[in-house]
């Protein structure tokens, strides 16, 4: 008796043969996948934009501060961040946006040629965007949380002393 | 017989497509959920503290003057219904998520298609708030040289 087991559960190994990617699906897909890569283009192109703007563009000037030592200072520490700035974001932007768009010209081409080992290339690639995604607004999240936590210590200390 | 060679002829989900698809589902999952919170809480600022914050903004910026007076209500408008609308997004994606999860587990057809619909409409329209992006970050680059 103790030797005999339970049936187990069949591994789901071939339960996926049973959903089909029909004409429909397909379309959907192939019409999602488009709309990624005009979206992606779109974001390389504000990149792009943002980095000419931080390089090129006018530096704020602070009225009260011109024709001075002080304003030239402020003004310089205000380009330098926000050349920084437009560095990091363009970085990490380039970086999702690039599964992105090989999300879209894989997938497509896996859906056009009805070819499983490109469409699961490009699913893969939606799954590495989703996943880049969810890391860095779990990390802007907790930083805003650290921030709003030791803002709240400043602000009892402050109250104490 | 015809169903059979119709059968042979279809693109079927795979053991990997499916794993995949399993695993990418989680993480849109989150954010979709995540996606709707931040904006409710965000609709919820706007709504109750909106007339504050716009009167603060219109002292700061030069040019928004009129914006505390019955300008401010407007913009309260406007800022509602574009966190609406980011609201609808995020929702396409916690569908996606939810049904395509539901047709790969339940071998559910119906579910599964219905999923791929909400990734389409969802990729649709984040692909429309690029191209309006777009188009305002070029507006901005003519007013700054």
């Amino acid at each position: 008796m103790e030797n005999q087991q339970s049936p187990q559960p069949q591994p789901a190994l071939d339960n996926f043969f049973n959903l089909v990617f029909d004409e429909n699906t397909r379309t959907n897909i192939r019409t999602a996948a488009q709309w990624a890569r005009i979206a992606a283009i779109c974001n390389f192109v504000g990149y792009a934009i943002g980095l000419v703007v931080a390089f090129f563009g006018r530096p704020t000037q602070y009225t009260q501060y011109t024709q001075s030592d002080e304003g030239n200072r402020i003004t310089a520490v205000t380009q330098t961040s926000s050349i920084l700035g437009a560095l990091i974001a363009v970085a990490i932007g380039v970086c999702i946006n690039y599964f992105l768009y090989r999300f879209a010209t894989r997938t497509v081409q896996g859906m056009d040629a009805m070819d499983s080992v490109k469409s699961n290339e490009g699913f893969n690639d939606l799954r590495l965007y989703f996943k880049i995604c969810g890391i860095i607004v779990i990390v802007v999240l907790s930083l805003c949380v650290l921030g709003m936590f030791f803002g709240v210590i400043a602000g009892l200390s402050s109250l104490r002393s | 017989m015809e169903n059979e060679q119709q059968d042979s002829l279809q693109m079927h989900l795979d053991y990997d497509g499916g794993n995949i698809l399993k695993r990418a589902v989680r993480w849109s999952h989150f954010l979709g959920i995540l996606g709707i919170v931040v904006m409710a809480i965000l609709i919820l600022v706007v709504a109750l503290a909106g007339s504050v914050m716009v009167a603060t903004f219109s002292k700061f910026a030069p040019g928004f003057e009129s914006l505390a007076g019955a300008g401010g209500a407007i913009v309260i408008i406007i800022f509602v219904l574009l966190l609406g609308f980011c609201i609808y997004i995020a929702y396409m994606l916690y569908r996606f998520s939810a049904l395509t999860r539901k047709g790969i587990e339940l071998q559910d057809q119906a579910a599964f298609a219905k999923g791929m619909e909400c990734l389409k409409t969802y990729f649709v329209l984040a692909g429309v708030v690029c191209v309006l992006s777009l188009l305002s970050n070029l507006f901005s680059l003519t007013r700054l040289f």
